[in-house]
């Protein structure tokens, strides 16, 4: 109300509204995104004005399309759509997460809120406070009524120590892999295929699973971090979703621009270069001034002179390379490549292609072997790479040149197809995530079981061990923590249909055992994620224990929201 | 062949884009309709500069403009963002059977309802005249009024903003949304699949709406233009509209929009060869439009003006056999980056376009470049005789005339006042409008306008350019200054700010080296 005082406009929403706008936002998002997670989830259908059509699970697509405008909203998205920066997945879990989080915070707020002792015992509504305020005046502090009302912080120290906890926890449950020379292909396939799984159907899913390991490891240099970029991912309209696949080499977008050059070549080398072909001003300044028509044609001859001495070098060299053998000539270029040159080049029997995609030339060298080069002062044999198969397909106005059977690529394409555009879109995000995902695990070494059992672990753990040597309240906060954990396990047993209570308890009496099982999508019967091969990615589950009692944590202690810098403006 | 890539980023900068694609559309239909006058149909000018040629997936030719827009999602109101040329489905609708199934639908229709099929068609049919009111009656969407067909490549919709418009109002704003989730990277990847097909890009057209984040993304997709096509010159209209000279809520904002005007301009006037600024705060009481009836407050209306001035301009770089005009873009160096523009209508006097300049300003280093169109007549002549016979004629000139008028498309606002004619002549007697009434005559009235439009480098502009100086000055550089830490929000560190100052006052200087000599002194 201070603030009424320092500014009679603002707007203001002060300490338990502020609390539950925030709780109810969280869950809110949690509602929308929960019916999504796991294998079994449901899919979301984007419309757009005209009616296109966008199919999704992935929480990622989701939370960027959706429109949110609620501020708490906005946070929450924000660190989800960070977790996917970061770690490529998880977006749905972290939402669900947080949500669960605050919900089960608000359980502990509201149980103890309004609890008065007058005398005898009255349970009060909390809207009721101002009405007892006014009913009551001087004995709600005369008589020392205490009203017992569970602070935020004392949750929040809760979570503190059960994050830390958990965190530790799970350092002890994953499961190490020794990924050196060569890395376990099973232990990455089963990675990649539950994070597939998640976003696909079942078929479709598993022949991404091999093509998604296989580019990965085809990019792989040992001692050097992996650069997903190496992988290309090209779709193409057409046919269907199943026969995408993996194409080692490299797929461009487009085609050669002259009517004599070969469609189809076999044993080429090929040229990587960013040298611009085109006539061009070489200075904007250096405009050059005529007198009459032929003046102008002189000059113009003049400076198409140094772009045909740069087209027949790269002749010259082709003709040292090929002269004499039936292997081809392939040049691709970054800049641009005009008419006259092309004609030029198609007259010696070279294939040419321009303004190729700027990370194409990095990914050429790595397929083909070479290098790229910037000038065609110095070309050597050297430069040059090496493919066994250079061909076009033309599909409507689009053109696609396939660069195959190079000798050891460290660069691949994924080639998408699919009927129709959504199909497309569906399965770029999801080989997206599981590329990360294979990455992810050769680069912690780790994994960590999946199908709920690490979060049913984390929290037995978090009840038989942490919560007893914790004294005080703070015991109610790691109650919730571990409670918010089962959010996981509950939702992949709501979504599969199956009564979520029978699931946990069966889950849980299993882990008292000493069993660490998973839930089984079909039956609700307890599973072993080992023998399943369900595995989720380490980095992914320690960056929602992280991030999730953050952001949970910033929301609860909240005691007031104010609308800053208020718009006079009527909204249009 | 010299082809141009035209990108059109923002709202307001979508409507100016739609009307301009309009007028194209207009002249290409014109060209084939028997009955349309002669002038259009050898018009000399070479449409394939703007336009790409393709071939959608059922082997149908498609001729699209080469044009990349951006805008928030949802802007695009109910056209889809693929366009419909590509639409897969289409060639299974034109099969035999459906026809037959829709026949006999309708009929089952019209005998259920009781109607008769004569009622039915009188009531389908959509008049023009129903077009051009409903069109005035409420644009909301620049899809609204577009006739054109887009490429799929072509419409962009931004996403994952997670702000209403309003909030989208600076310029670091629109930098963070480009670099968010490789959005500027799949805008890049579009603007190289138009440059690809060009065999010779004369240049890049940019259309941006700098009153918002717009300019931020557009300051990003220039810098990436800057590398990979380092020699392709850029012509950047930075465009207003009127509303966003509504006056600001609160002091914050209004340093806010200061500082953001100061930096964008800054921004984008060094990532290209010339910049146009465009957009008064208010049209309808300017005198140019003497003529005209608009209304302020529509954008359909001031963007159909601003449109037909870009038309105008761009016409030389267009025209078959390309004289000097082509390269007059390039000759502009580093002292010709501003200009006024002035525009006529009808041949009355020429006004500018562009905010905050300063009126009669006679300037011995003019640059300027002239467009006259649709008039017949030794204008040419007539417009050098005038300049002979002036004490004050700019230092360099270029005339282009052409025998072809601005077409008006059948979506354009009724913003002709009563005096205008069927072919644009001036009237002595008011002729009441048919379609809206009130004294404004649209597209069913007035079928196309003779223009002239001017692009000049002046000192006019000085004002403009000390306005945004002196801001960057006294908000942002100064000692204790009130908009420090709004540029340090926005990213801009200490030094970053000086430069920008430096680089506004170089320019100052090269229109008006007196200035110059007193700030050296102290």
């Amino acid at each position: 109300m201070s603030v009424r005082v320092l500014n009679p406009n603002a707007e203001v929403l002060n300490k338990s509204a502020a609390l539950h706008m925030n709780i109810n936002a969280a869950k809110g998002l949690q509602d929308v995104l929960k019916s999504n997670l796991g294998p079994k989830g449901t899919i979301k259908m984007l419309v757009g004005g005209a009616g296109d059509i966008k199919l999704t699970k992935d929480g990622n697509t989701l939370l960027k399309e959706m429109q949110i405008q609620n501020p708490t909203a906005i946070m929450i998205a924000r660190t989800a759509v960070a977790q996917d920066d970061i770690s490529g997945d998880g977006t749905t879990s972290t939402v669900i997460f947080i949500g669960e989080l605050m919900k089960q915070s608000d359980r502990y707020i509201d149980e103890g809120d309004f609890m008065l002792i007058l005398g005898q015992l009255i349970f009060f509504e909390k809207h009721d406070m101002a009405l007892l305020y006014i009913l009551f005046p001087i004995s709600s502090t005369y008589v020392g009524c205490g009203i017992v009302r569970m602070h935020p912080r004392v949750l929040v120290d809760g979570f503190e120590i059960a994050k830390k906890a958990t965190l530790q926890f799970l350092e002890n449950f994953k499961t190490p892999v020794v990924m050196g020379e060569e890395p376990d292909k099973e232990m990455l396939k089963m990675v990649a295929r539950t994070t597939l799984r998640t976003k696909l159907y079942e078929a479709l899913a598993d022949q991404l699973t091999d093509i998604v390991v296989n580019a990965v490891l085809c990019i792989r240099k040992p001692e050097e971090p992996i650069d997903l970029f190496m992988v290309e991912i090209m779709h193409m309209r057409q046919k269907f979703d199943v026969d995408t696949r993996l194409v080692e080499g490299l797929v461009l977008d487009h085609g050669s621009r002259h009517p004599d050059m070969k469609r189809r070549a076999e044993n080429c080398y090929i040229l990587t270069c960013n040298v611009s072909l085109e006539y061009e001003k070489s200075e904007i300044n250096a405009g050059f001034f005529y007198s009459n028509a032929e003046q102008r044609e002189a000059m113009v001859v003049a400076e198409r002179r140094s772009v045909d001495e740069r087209v027949r070098k790269i002749i010259e060299l082709k003709n040292k390379v090929c002269n004499g053998t039936d292997n081809n000539f392939v040049v691709i270029n970054q800049k641009g490549i005009d008419p006259p040159s092309l004609d030029l080049l198609a007259r010696a029997g070279i294939v040419a292609l321009r303004r190729a995609k700027r990370r194409n030339m990095e990914r050429l060298v790595l397929a083909c072997g070479g290098e790229a080069v910037n000038s065609v002062d110095d070309l050597t044999p050297d430069c040059l790479g090496w493919a066994g198969l250079v061909y076009e397909h033309v599909l409507g106005e689009e053109k696609y040149t396939f660069v195959e059977e190079v000798k050891h690529p460290h660069s691949c394409t994924i080639l998408i197809k699919g009927p129709n555009d959504h199909t497309i879109a569906q399965i770029k995000d999801a080989v997206r995530d599981g590329l990360r995902s294979v990455k992810n695990t050769i680069e912690d070494e780790a994994v960590v079981l999946g199908a709920g059992a690490f979060e049913v672990a984390a929290r037995q753990h978090l009840i038989n061990e942490v919560k007893k040597s914790v004294k005080g309240r703070a015991q109610l906060g790691i109650q919730a923590f571990a409670d918010a954990l089962l959010v996981v396990p509950k939702t992949l047993a709501e979504n599969s249909g199956l009564d979520t209570q029978d699931v946990i308890i069966s889950l849980t009496g299993e882990h008292d055992k000493g069993n660490i099982v998973g839930i089984n999508q079909h039956t609700g019967e307890p599973i072993d994620p080992q023998m399943e091969g369900i595995f989720d990615n380490y980095a992914v589950k320690r960056q929602i224990i992280n991030s999730g009692p953050v952001i949970a944590s910033q929301l609860l202690l909240v005691d007031e929201v104010i609308r800053a810098g208020r718009n006079m403006r009527k909204p249009t | 062949m010299k082809e141009l890539v035209t990108f059109q980023v923002g709202s307001y900068a979508n409507f100016i884009g739609s009307h301009f694609w309009n007028f194209q559309d207009e002249l290409l239909g014109l060209v084939e309709d028997a009955e349309a006058d002669l002038v259009f149909k050898n018009q000399n000018i070479d449409m394939d500069v703007l336009y790409r040629t393709g071939e959608n997936h059922q082997g149908m030719p498609t001729y699209t403009p080469r044009l990349i827009s951006v805008d928030f999602q949802g802007s695009l109101g109910s056209m889809s963002s693929h366009g419909t040329l590509y639409n897969q489905n289409s060639s299974l609708s034109s099969g035999v059977t459906t026809w037959l199934y829709d026949e006999g639908q309708e009929i089952g229709a019209n005998n259920a309802n009781g109607i008769d099929k004569a009622s039915v068609e009188s009531h389908s049919e959509i008049l023009d005249t129903d077009v051009v009111k409903s069109l005035e009656d409420g644009v909301q969407f620049w899809t609204d009024f577009s006739k054109v067909h887009y490429h799929p490549q072509s419409l962009f919709e931004l996403n994952g903003l997670w702000m209403g418009a309003q909030e989208f109002n600076n310029y670091r704003i629109g930098r963070d949304t480009v670099s968010e989730g490789l959005q500027g990277d799949e805008i890049n990847e579009r603007l190289r699949f138009f440059v690809e097909e060009c065999d010779h890009v004369q240049g890049i057209q940019f259309i941006v709406d700098d009153s918002g984040g717009y300019s931020g993304v557009a300051a990003s997709l220039l810098e990436n233009i800057e590398d990979e096509y380092t020699n392709v010159p850029v012509l950047l209209y930075s465009v207003r509209s009127p509303d966003s000279y509504t006056k600001a809520a609160n002091r914050k904002q209004v340093i806010s929009r200061k500082l953001h005007d100061a930096v964008s301009f800054s921004a984008l006037s060094s990532l290209c060869k010339l910049i146009v600024p465009l957009g008064l705060p208010s049209l309808s009481e300017n005198r140019a439009s003497q003529f005209l009836n608009l209304q302020n407050e529509k954008p359909y209306h001031s963007s159909a003006v601003y449109a037909s001035a870009i038309h105008s301009i761009t016409l030389p770089f267009r025209m078959k056999r390309v004289g000097p005009a082509g390269e007059s873009l390039n000759e502009s160096g580093a002292m010709d980056l501003y200009e006024g523009i002035q525009i006529r209508f009808r041949l009355v006097n020429l006004q500018p376009l562009t905010p905050e300049t300063a009126h009669d300003v006679e300037d011995l280093q003019a640059i300027e470049s002239m467009v006259v169109h649709g008039v017949l007549g030794a204008v040419r002549e007539a417009v050098e005789t005038a300049y002979e016979n002036t004490s004050t004629r700019p230092r360099f000139s270029h005339v282009s005339v052409s025998r072809c008028p601005l077409p008006i498309p059948l979506p354009f606002p009724s913003i002709f006042g009563n005096l205008v004619g069927r072919r644009g002549e001036l009237l002595s007697n008011p002729q009441s409008g048919s379609g809206s009434g009130s004294g404004s005559r649209g597209s069913l009235d007035v079928h196309s306008i003779p223009m002239a439009a001017r692009l000049r480098s002046t000192t006019a502009v000085l004002p403009f350019l000390e306005n945004r100086l002196n801001n960057i000055h006294k908000l942002g550089i100064e000692r204790g200054s009130i908009g420090a830490d709004v540029l340090r929000d926005w990213g801009f560190g200490k030094e970053e700010v000086e430069e920008i100052g430096e680089s506004i006052s170089k320019m100052v200087l090269a229109l008006d080296p007196q200035q110059g000599y007193s700030s050296d002194s102290d």
